[in-house]
């Protein structure tokens, strides 16, 4: 190691003395292990909230509910408010400069700013 | 103002008795550790591992936190970027979570066999029971731990602003975090988990929302938008709008409110070296190298001519003497006399001689004209110069007849000479008395000439162009040329594509119907357009062309404003902006509508796809969601609506709340707004604070609690927010 990455001491330690189970126990080196965590959605599937009580909090009956107000829209290049719609690409534009723009972007850019709002298509 | 870690090692853990707890802040963006009852943490770091490899050795290492990026170039990162415990403020990944917390208690100095101080750490509301369990066995196998409390940030953080009179014992906290957003209810100061509410928005949406307009943006500096630049850019830079739409109105109509807050990044940039004229010097010497060459080369040249001049003279002697000799030679010793010679007959030493005179007086550098001339001259005497040609073949020997059709071959190609010769002075004669007449023109109307010779110039280019156009495009455009996006068929000419049609066709076309191909004689036409040769280049354009030019040429010598149109094909599109050497101003990220834009989305979540109510609407959520009403109780909740969490640093986000929430109340409702002291660093003192308590023992569960009554215990568990 350089020694100015030792002296700042940039990478963490193998072995802790103040751990009782080491790194390297838990995790032997070269045994190949699979994945030993859950994702957060198997973790709330696995949790069974639908067995609680409603009337008790619990992580996911706390979720905020869809709003209510009336969606504002905004043009998805400029950020201003967006009174169009374009039905070939999707995307809502501002005024008539912007759809020319919209209209020379190649799909591949379409396809990111309507990521952006997660409307795009997605090829599973 | 980018945040700093504050990760040097603390080398006073041994003075802490066993008795005072070691206090975390666990938040998904940065990791705070310190001791209860202080009143800053020790360690502060982004809540982050990366295990990149060691570039010398090759090792994987693990690196907790931010540091100096520059020690980072003797890693590979390129294979794992840096990755989070957190989904959604939920910790999920208990190998990362266990690197971090080696590194927290690693500089917070532990060196004993285990860690012998009850933890206080945080958690998110109503958090899942098996992530709380999982690190309850995590703190408790791995590192020894002997007692155990979990509480909320948010609630930390109000009692702690309570506790200096900032909010009331009934009040709403708001807490826009990292990753997800919370309000909480509080009454008579204890937190009612019934009424809160949580939305999957914060931060972290904040940055990447941003990091993604501006790369589509600015696709050319992608590379510029990393994660943390663009982190230090929305601290730095964004606000949140009174009022959006009326905000973007001013961007739109480009006022100058606007463009005072539209922000300027100046990217680096290095104009490129600009070409110093040479010096007179410089100008001087390279001449005079030049002119020395050229002489040399003059020289070599007039040497080269004068030896071969010798040489033909020789030669030209030589045969001029053979000649004489010839003539005191009687006729029938001729042929013996010459094989020594290797010529065969008389006039073969004649020709010889005429041809070698020739190339002397060409060496000797008479004009080539002259030449000509003479040899026009001898022309009108042509019977003299081809004595055979009049002469029947029957009456020749087969030599002579040989000699004869020689001089009919050279006689055809002297007078094709001549006509072209004829033609040409006729054309220029023409032209001679074209130019007279223009110029008589235009010596009686000026003006009216010269407009008349730019409208036929204009007339002209356009009909020039519009036929290269036709050539290179096939006449209708599809919309996306003009945008410089070339696809594979525009690079075709229009007859070449016509061409790939007919054979498309032809190949595809089997076995539809009846084959009536070749009934009608037309159809073999196809034939002949399919062919590779089919060039339609006819004559009529080019001479467009060259009248095209002769304007050009005359239009530049009579007015000298003239400016001719470079080629025209698509000069703007697609050749300038190749050619166009960067600037200053490609180098500048401007921030407009992109400053309130992107924290927007803690209002309308909707707009990056998360359909789940904003921060206003979350209040009003909270409030109807309480098991107990009454107007009394909801005004008080509202006149203490309470702000903590990082993303509540955004400037004008206290007036944006209380008009949002102003709308959804009742007319004349008090609502009052107030900020946590220090939102970021509010959550662990009040941590500090509660743990440092006398009853805070009370409030954890042991190490034999949990091996004795198993999980339940920590389902049960629910920390109790005393007033201090």
């Amino acid at each position: 190691m350089e020694p100015e990455v030792v002296h700042a001491e940039l990478v963490l330690p193998t072995h802790l003395s103040f751990k009782r189970i080491q790194m390297y126990e838990k995790y032997p080196k070269g045994q190949s292990r699979g994945r030993h965590w859950k994702h957060l959605k198997q973790i709330i599937q696995a949790e069974n909230y639908q067995n609680y009580p409603p009337n008790e909090p619990n992580y996911v009956n706390i979720e905020s509910p869809p709003s209510m107000h009336p969606c504002k829209r905004i043009c998805d290049i400029t950020g201003y408010e967006a009174p169009y719609y374009d039905p070939r690409t999707g995307l809502r534009y501002a005024n008539a400069d912007i759809f020319k723009l919209i209209r020379s972007l190649p799909n591949e850019y379409v396809q990111r700013y309507l990521a952006l709002r997660n409307a795009a298509v997605v090829l599973k | 103002m980018p945040f700093i870690s504050q990760i040097q090692r603390h080398s006073d853990y041994r003075l802490f008795p066993s008795s005072t707890p070691i206090v975390i802040d666990n938040g998904a963006s940065y990791f705070r550790i310190g001791w209860a009852g202080e009143t800053e943490p020790r360690v502060i770091f982004r809540n982050i591992v990366q295990r990149p490899r060691h570039k010398a050795t090759g090792e994987t290492v693990t690196i907790v936190g931010d540091h100096d990026p520059t020690l980072l170039k003797y890693f590979d990162c390129t294979r794992s970027g840096p990755r989070s415990a957190f989904d959604s403020n939920v910790v999920f990944q208990f190998e990362i979570m266990e690197y971090i917390l080696d590194f927290g208690f690693d500089r917070l100095g532990a060196n004993g066999s285990q860690i012998d101080h009850s933890i206080l750490i945080t958690e998110c509301v109503c958090n899942p029971f098996q992530s709380r369990s999982k690190m309850a066995e995590l703190l408790f196998e791995t590192y020894g731990v002997p007692s155990i409390a979990y509480g909320v940030d948010a609630a930390f953080s109000y009692k702690y602003n309570q506790q200096h009179g900032v909010c009331d014992k009934d009040g709403l906290a708001i807490c826009p975090g990292f990753t997800t957003t919370h309000v909480i209810p509080f009454i008579d100061g204890e937190p009612m988990y019934q009424g809160s509410c949580r939305t999957n928005i914060g931060g972290y949406h904040i940055t990447d929302y941003m990091k993604q307009l501006l790369s589509l943006k600015y696709p050319h500096h992608m590379a510029r938008f990393s994660w943390e630049k663009v982190e230090d850019l929305k601290m730095e830079h964004c606000y949140i709008a009174p009022d959006y739409v009326s905000e973007a109105r001013l961007f739109q109509k480009g006022t100058k409110e606007a463009e005072d807050k539209t922000r300027l990044w100046q990217l680096p940039w290095v104009p490129p070296p600009t070409e110093e004229p040479p010096s007179e010097e410089e100008i001087a010497r390279k001449a005079a190298i030049k002119e020395k060459q050229g002489q040399r080369l003059r020289e070599m040249a007039e040497a080269k001519r004068s030896s071969r001049i010798n040489e033909l003279e020789n030669e030209s002697h030589g045969l001029e003497f053979l000649l004489q000799q010839l003539e005191q030679v009687e006729e029938h010793d001729i042929p013996s006399f010459l094989s020594a010679t290797g010529y065969v007959s008389k006039q073969e030493v004649e020709s010889a001689l005429l041809k070698v005179r020739q190339s002397l007086l060409k060496a000797k550098g008479e004009p080539k004209a002259e030449q000509a001339e003479l040899e026009e001259k001898t022309d009108p005497a042509g019977g003299e110069r081809f004595p055979l040609l009049n002469i029947p073949d029957n009456m020749l020997t087969p030599e002579q007849v040989k000699e004869k059709k020689r001089q009919l071959f050279l006689k055809t190609t002297s007078e094709g000479r001549q006509r072209a010769k004829q033609k040409r002075y006729e054309e220029e004669l023409e032209r001679e008395r074209r130019n007279q007449q223009d110029e008589q023109k235009r010596l009686e109307n000026p003006e009216l000439y010269l407009e008349q010779l730019h409208a036929k110039y204009k007339d002209l280019s356009e009909k020039v162009e519009q036929r290269k156009r036709l050539k290179t495009n096939g006449g209708h455009t599809n919309g996306n040329s003009f945008s410089g996006s070339v696809g594979r068929g525009e690079r075709l000419n229009a007859a070449q594509r016509e061409r790939m049609r007919l054979l498309t066709t032809a190949a595809f076309d089997r076995g539809k119907g009846e084959d009536t191909f070749g009934a009608r004689d037309e159809d073999w036409q196809l034939y002949k357009l399919m062919s590779k040769d089919n060039d339609d280049d006819d004559e009529a354009p080019d001479e467009h062309e060259a009248e095209l030019a002769r304007l050009t040429s005359r239009l530049q010598e009579v007015d000298p404003t003239f400016v001719p149109k470079t080629d025209t094909t698509n000069p703007q599109s697609v050749e300038a902006p190749r050619f166009r050497p960067l600037t200053q101003e490609d180098f500048q990220i401007f921030f407009g509508v992109e400053r309130f834009r992107c924290p927007e989305i803690l209002f309308n979540p909707n707009w990056i796809g998360i359909d789940q109510a904003g921060l206003d609407e979350m209040a009003g959520v909270s409030i109807r969601r309480l098991p107990t009403k009454g107007q009394e109780l909801e005004e008080r909740l509202t006149s203490s609506v309470f702000l903590t969490g990082g993303s509540s640093l955004f400037p004008g986000m206290s007036e944006r709340l209380e008009a949002g929430i102003r709308m959804i109340r009742p007319c004349g409702s008090p609502i009052r707004i107030v900020k946590a002291l220090d939102p970021i660093l509010d959550a662990w003192r009040g941590a500090s604070a509660y743990a440092a308590a006398s009853h805070f023992p009370t409030q954890t569960f042991t190490k034999e609690d949990y091996y004795e009554k198993g999980e339940d215990c920590v389902r049960r568990y629910q920390f109790r927010y005393y007033t201090l």
